[in-house]
């Protein structure tokens, strides 16, 4: 499986775990963006290190969200 | 002139990430009264009393590079409103077009147990790791979230830890009985000695004695029983030194004053957050970010805990999952709705809809 991440600006308060758990694929300033990619099991990892839960992730091949 | 924040916490460094990611250039001028650039303090309890940890949210360069200057070391005597202008410990004067009150809060001590140490700063979680690198017995008074994620931490560093609470239940001020007991439980399967119920009576040494007789082992006394806001150099300037009184956007009452984070006496990482976003807006003159109800998080013993709204005075809880694993939601019921929801172990989708399952109540909170 391929995944995407997106981040939800409305829960994200930049607690900045994402960007200390997965460097390459987030940034955080005013709140997190996608800035690059990774593999599957660390945009998990960043997703399961939110404390907000606001990285979302789909399956890029069927669109559908996917559990972290 | 332009924006002078005085503190250099969580709500001054999100006030200004937001006003440069904006493009807004205005001149910033920091003061804090502590000799380190902002740094996060949610993890100086957690991982930052198990190694040390540099958690600076930017490097020195960022600041130049975002013309920001930081004053180190400094702290504020007063504010004089109608002049625009903070009185720096120093006796120097600073100006200001707004001012963005974010001194944060200090950590209540006490006064009759005068070696127990507290934990608040950098600073704070060196000494105390320093301390438990002995290996000696640790107690902990008061089962706040700082007493128990550093109970936790010291546990996992090999100590002897006892946590002692005036309470029946850990986490009592924001978490009701059914969660209180779980979590003395997990504590407890963890080796925490948790003692509720029982005040200090007298310091003996290596020891303390509790109100039942009973003693603790206590080489190491850790004071959790909360904050106070930092908001005593305000004396005079019409704000309530109390604390600061805010609306929404962190207007203070005062032209131009603005307040954010624990000197609000909000009390949690997530609020200062909210807070130091909100007072950006407002200088951008962008709309209220919508409102969201509180939330809070933790890690205890290796469980993530997340709460969303207000679980103080349910009248009901409804608990998802079993309670005798690390693995659980509970729905706190208020009045027809769900007042609050506490997860334990659950992955991001669940605290979504967890959020989703939330009324949030009007806000009474006004400007003073």
């Amino acid at each position: 499986m391929s995944l995407i991440a997106r981040i939800e600006d409305d829960l994200c308060l930049a607690h900045g775990d994402c960007e200390a758990v997965t460097p390459e694929a987030f940034r955080v300033d005013d709140v997190a963006r996608v800035v690059g990619e990774t593999t599957d099991e660390r945009l998990r990892a960043a997703a399961r290190a939110c404390p907000a839960g606001a990285i979302v992730l789909y399956d890029a091949d069927t669109g559908e969200e996917v559990e972290a | 002139m332009g924006l002078l924040i005085v503190g250099g916490g969580l709500a001054a460094q999100r006030c200004i990430e937001v006003l440069r990611a904006a493009g807004d250039d205005r001149a910033v001028t920091v003061v804090c009264a502590e000799p380190a650039r902002p740094y996060d303090r949610p993890p100086l309890s957690k991982e930052g009393l198990l190694r040390p940890v540099d958690t600076a949210f930017r490097d020195e360069a960022w600041y130049r590079e975002h013309d920001v200057e930081l004053r180190l070391g400094v702290a504020a005597r007063s504010l004089d409103a109608p002049a625009r202008r903070v009185l720096l410990a120093s006796g120097e004067p600073l100006r200001y077009d707004a001012l963005l009150i974010a001194t944060g809060a200090a950590a209540r001590t006490l006064p009759g147990l005068p070696r127990a140490r507290v934990l608040r700063t950098r600073r704070d979680a060196e000494r105390l790791r320093a301390r438990l690198a002995d290996g000696r017995p640790l107690a902990v008074v008061g089962a706040g979230l700082i007493g128990l994620e550093a109970a936790a931490s010291a546990r996992a560093l090999g100590a002897e830890v006892t946590v002692v609470e005036a309470a029946p239940r850990p986490l009592a001020g924001i978490l009701g009985p059914r969660a209180g007991a779980w979590l003395m439980a997990l504590h407890r399967a963890q080796g925490v000695v948790l003692r509720t119920g029982v005040t200090v009576e007298r310091d003996r040494r290596d020891a303390l004695v509790l109100s039942d007789g009973t003693r603790v082992p206590a080489v190491h006394v850790l004071a959790g029983v909360g904050v106070a806001p930092a908001a005593g150099w305000l004396a005079g300037s019409g704000l309530d030194p109390t604390g600061v009184r805010v609306d929404e956007a962190g207007r203070t009452g005062l032209p131009s004053v603005y307040a954010a984070g624990d000197v609000t006496g909000t009390g949690h990482w997530e609020a200062a957050s909210r807070g130091g976003t909100a007072v950006a807006r407002a200088l951008l003159g962008r709309g209220r970010l919508p409102a969201s109800p509180p939330s809070f998080w933790s890690d205890q013993h290796g469980v993530r805990l997340q709460c969303v709204g207000d679980p103080r005075g349910a009248r009901e809880v409804l608990a998802y999952g079993d309670l005798a694993s690390r693995c659980f939601e509970l729905d706190h019921l208020q009045e027809g709705r769900t007042s609050a929801v506490l997860l334990a172990g659950r992955p991001p989708s669940a605290l979504r809809a967890a959020r989703a399952r939330l009324t949030i109540p009007e806000t009474t909170r006004r400007a003073a």
